[in-house]
């Protein structure tokens, strides 16, 4: 059956009442992002529909994630934005998008990833968060603390 | 607010300026005028690794200011052999202290210093990264030594791969502009491709040879550098370069008289003790206006207006 919303209207995924629809995620990329919903204690127990490979007019293919939950934790969305930038996050009520957020590298990353420098000094001292800012690169980001530079993808990302 | 010294990084042009305009004037006042800039202050000094000239210079400015010091130069005796954290350490120390001045292996150390209290933190190096007092000596050395510091042809020789106070002095020149700069080195130490790559659009050119003797001949200044041995995983690859690069009288009949040499110390075999008599030695100078750099630190830091 076709996966096309606009030749078919019955979707793999069905609609969802209250929660939050996480779409344009680049194929491939729904485990992971599923894998970071997952590690939330909070959202162990909600109900998460997974769809993988649909044909996207903007990416070829894409993944798409819906959860039904009122909340979802600050972090969770900082985190998100980190692996998947371009991510769009509908927020869902009464079967309607209230709420569109889409999501962009930020300029800092602030307790949510781990310096790779093993000599840095937030992985030397206790209760140290890692701080980093966007380097000039595209995707580099610079430890506030050693001036160290990383490419987003060498980062150790800091689950909950 | 307070302000700290921690990176190179978090200064513009005008403030590394600022700081070589209030070094000449701190050199130029008279002796008894000065010490009575700092007195009744207090310098902490942090040093959880081996320093012997760093930590003697910021001493010797912080008395040549009339104010005193107190602190550590290892480790052993003190509360962080218990376990202490670095913040700990510092809260604490703030009690003691009108300004600290830290070194440390780890890199960062600094920084979370200067977020742990509400007194000035000078880093005095933290590990590979950062030693930024050293750079601004250095620039007011050049100064000193050319009466400027942009259109100058400057040589770094020996090991440009791993030596914190190269990479560092070469970035601040890149800020001024306008400097022709030769990199000699080893094959295998040879200037970091971030760093060339960051001179684009600074106004300076460069080239790389492992040709000591070119840079000798053309070049105004000439900045050594110590092989570092502790730097190498490999100690064989060590033996192979550490004496690459050796100075000495004989190699200096000819040079243009101009020629000055640097070097940030200690050396070993990098520089022949029959080179300190010449006109071309600049290093034993350069250590003298370390402490008239770290005297204006001091003063910028504690907000004592000149």
């Amino acid at each position: 059956m076709s996966t096309d919303k606009n030749s078919n209207p019955v979707l793999h995924i069905p609609k969802i009442e209250e929660g939050f629809v996480f779409d344009h995620i680049p194929a491939g990329l729904g485990p992971r992002v599923l894998e970071l919903l997952r590690s939330y204690p909070e959202l162990a127990e909600a109900v998460v529909t997974v769809g993988l490979n649909y044909r996207s007019g903007k990416l070829g293919s894409k993944d798409m994630l819906k959860i039904e939950v009122t909340d979802l934790p600050e972090s969770l969305i900082r985190l998100i934005s980190l692996v998947g930038p371009g991510i769009t996050i509908k927020k869902i009520s009464g079967f309607e998008v209230v709420r569109k957020l889409g999501l962009e590298l930020p300029d800092a990353i602030d307790n949510l990833a781990r310096c790779r420098n093993p000599n840095c000094v937030t992985n030397t001292e206790r209760h140290v968060a890692a701080r980093f800012e966007r380097s000039g690169k595209a995707a580099s980001y610079r430890c506030l603390f050693c001036e160290r530079v990383f490419d987003l993808k060498e980062l150790e990302l800091l689950l909950p | 607010m307070k302000r700290d010294l921690i990176s190179l990084n978090d200064l513009s042009l005008e403030t590394i300026q600022g700081y070589l305009e209030l070094a000449a004037r701190v050199e130029s006042m008279p002796a008894e005028e000065r010490r009575r800039l700092l007195a009744g202050r207090i310098l902490a000094v942090l040093f959880y690794e081996p320093s012997t000239r760093t930590r003697l210079s910021f001493e010797s400015a912080m008395f040549r200011l009339g104010g005193n010091v107190l602190g550590f130069s290892e480790t052993g005796s003190t509360s962080v052999a218990k376990g202490e954290s670095l913040a700990d350490t510092i809260r604490t120390v703030e009690q003691y202290a009108d300004i600290i001045v830290i070194r440390h292996p780890k890199e960062g150390t600094a920084r979370l210093s200067a977020a742990s209290c509400s007194i000035p933190v000078i880093n005095a190096g933290d590990g590979t990264n950062q030693h930024p007092s050293q750079t601004l000596l250095d620039l007011y050395t050049i100064r000193k030594l050319f009466g400027r510091i942009q259109g100058l042809r400057i040589a770094f020789v020996g090991d440009l791969k791993y030596s914190r106070t190269v990479h560092s002095l070469l970035q601040a020149l890149g800020k001024f502009g306008n400097a022709t700069f030769r990199f000699v080195s080893p094959e295998s130490l040879r200037m970091p491709s971030y760093l060339r790559d960051g001179l684009a659009g600074s106004g300076c050119t460069f080239t790389e040879t492992v040709d000591l003797g070119s840079a000798l001949a053309e070049c105004d200044l000439v900045y050594m550098t110590r092989i570092q041995k502790e730097r190498f995983p490999d100690i064989l690859e060590y033996e192979k370069v550490k004496n690459a690069y050796c100075i000495d009288a004989r190699l200096l009949r000819g040079v243009p008289e101009r020629l000055r040499i640097m070097h940030p110390l200690p050396r070993v075999n990098e520089i022949a003790p029959d080179v300190d008599p010449t006109v071309h030695a600049a290093y034993f100078p350069q250590v003298g206006y370390g402490v008239t750099m770290r005297q204006a630190i001091l003063l910028d830091l504690l907000g004592v207006k000149q």
